[in-house]
């Protein structure tokens, strides 16, 4: 009987493992939110709006302003962007301003770039950070001062929290520009800048210390050529570290493309390229 | 006596069946892309100066049947790549089906320890680090090797799309079958 019992118990055990190898759950691994399509709207998005555009209507209407990216991306801390006008800018009608906002980050408000009729086409590309799945959105707003927008969810996280590369902190502020193209007189040309800094978001932790990094990135950039105004743009830790915007604009000659670069410490920097 | 004999000898047999059984069980603790994928199991060589991952075989077959690799890496002691694992298992009836007519599964078996610049990549008569390796097809990537991470190659070891680090991003079933779509 003392045998039986023994075996009894062996047989449970068996049993037992077997039901607890195989769990059978009733969802998916991850917990993660819903399905969501490219054209939704968010909670975070409704307040934004009223507080960006007070009382404004905001086109949805594909055609004027388009947003690319990735619905997953490598990395949350690096997710491309590109944003397409459809709208040449001429005196008549231009694109005067674009709003980058990323729904769900800490600070929505990624990027304001305030254009000039310089830009020649308001095209633009960057890298941002996503911290949860959120829509990424682009607002333009016209010089008739209409507004369109265009959206993309993106599928990614830990984009603020990530840490950035300190390898060069010495070089922190190094503005480059360059042209990866040849420049055509008179036509947009598509040049980058890029500045040299960790971008701190604030919500990185200092493994050793176990405190947060203080929040320390790149406020502005202003680019011009040849004395004149091309785009002004106001930044946010949204922005990947080593800040890069890729833009165009027209040359009408000679000249030097400079780029004004101010950190959320004070810090000034300036970078320049002669364009022949 | 006798009767006691018969009754051990059964005993053995339903337990050794039910230890079986729960080796093969969903949700088992192996590592390792479930059996229901037909998984291309690549372990690694050149240990332990190295750890490298030859695909030669696994392109080769798949210009023959005309499909496409997707290549998982996974590491015996890391538990996310089991939560994927257990996802495809839980989920193989319904993904199975989608896989098998278009990529054959590629599992490399890894460990956590193994670091970015042990990891090899062979094509052919090229190996690359793992670096090198995603610098050389465009993966965005390079930059920090994550367990798990998956690929997706043409049978000429071209990247179909980008894909995230991570499997996190596609562990319910319709966004398997997004990236299976390879909807960018």
């Amino acid at each position: 009987m003392r045998r039986m019992h023994f075996i009894g118990r062996l047989l449970g055990l068996a049993a037992g493992g077997l039901g607890v190898a195989a769990p059978q759950a009733d969802s998916a691994v991850g917990g993660l939110p819903g399905p969501a399509s490219h054209a939704d709207s968010s909670p975070e998005w409704e307040s934004l709006r009223d507080r960006l555009f007070p009382s404004r209507p905001v086109s949805a209407t594909p055609g004027v302003v388009q947003i690319v990216a990735p619905l997953r991306a490598a990395y949350g801390a690096s997710v491309p962007i590109k944003i397409l006008s459809n709208l040449p800018q001429t005196p008549g009608l231009y694109v005067k301003r674009l709003t980058l906002v990323v729904d769900k980050n800490p600070s929505p408000v990624a990027a304001v770039l305030d254009l000039t009729l310089e830009v020649g086409q308001a095209d633009f590309e960057t890298r941002i950070r996503v911290d949860e799945y959120s829509h990424v959105r682009v607002i333009a707003e016209l010089s008739n001062g209409q507004l369109h927008m265009d959206s993309r969810y993106v599928k990614t996280s830990g984009g603020c929290s990530a840490p950035p590369n300190r390898d060069a902190l010495n070089l922190l502020g190094k503005t480059l520009l360059k042209l990866p193209e040849p420049v055509t007189m008179n036509r947009p040309t598509t040049a980058d800048v890029t500045v040299l800094h960790p971008n701190d978001t604030g919500f990185e932790l200092n493994q050793v210390t176990v405190m947060y990094i203080p929040a320390h990135f790149v406020r502005s950039i202003k680019v011009s050529f040849a004395d004149r105004k091309v785009f002004d743009a106001d930044l946010d830790f949204s922005i990947s570290e080593n800040p890069t915007l890729r833009f165009n604009f027209v040359p009408h000659g000679r000249g030097e493309l400079k780029a004004e670069v101010e950190d959320s410490k004070d810090g000034h920097w300036t970078g320049t390229l002669a364009v022949l | 006596m006798r009767r006691y004999r018969v009754f051990c000898r059964v005993f053995c047999r339903v337990f050794c069946l039910a230890l079986c059984l729960a080796t093969l069980a969903p949700g088992a603790t192996a590592a390792g892309i479930p059996a229901p994928y037909a998984a291309l199991v690549i372990q690694p060589a050149g240990m332990p100066a190295r750890y490298e991952f030859d695909l030669s075989a696994a392109l080769a077959r798949a210009r023959r049947e005309n499909k496409r690799l997707y290549v998982y890496l996974g590491a015996s002691d890391c538990p996310y790549c089991r939560k994927y694992e257990a996802f495809l298992d839980q989920n193989a009836q319904e993904l199975v089906p989608q896989f098998r007519p278009q990529y054959i599964v590629v599992d490399l078996r890894s460990a956590l320890s193994v670091s970015a610049n042990q990891l090899y990549i062979r094509i052919g008569d090229r190996s690359l680090a793992y670096a090198d390796f995603q610098r050389s097809i465009g993966d965005e990537r390079a930059r920090m090797l994550v367990y798990p991470s998956v690929w997706l190659l043409d049978a000429y070891a071209r990247p179909l799309m980008q894909m995230p680090a991570g499997t996190g991003t596609f562990q319910t079933v319709p966004e398997q079958l997004e990236i299976l779509r390879l909807e960018q």
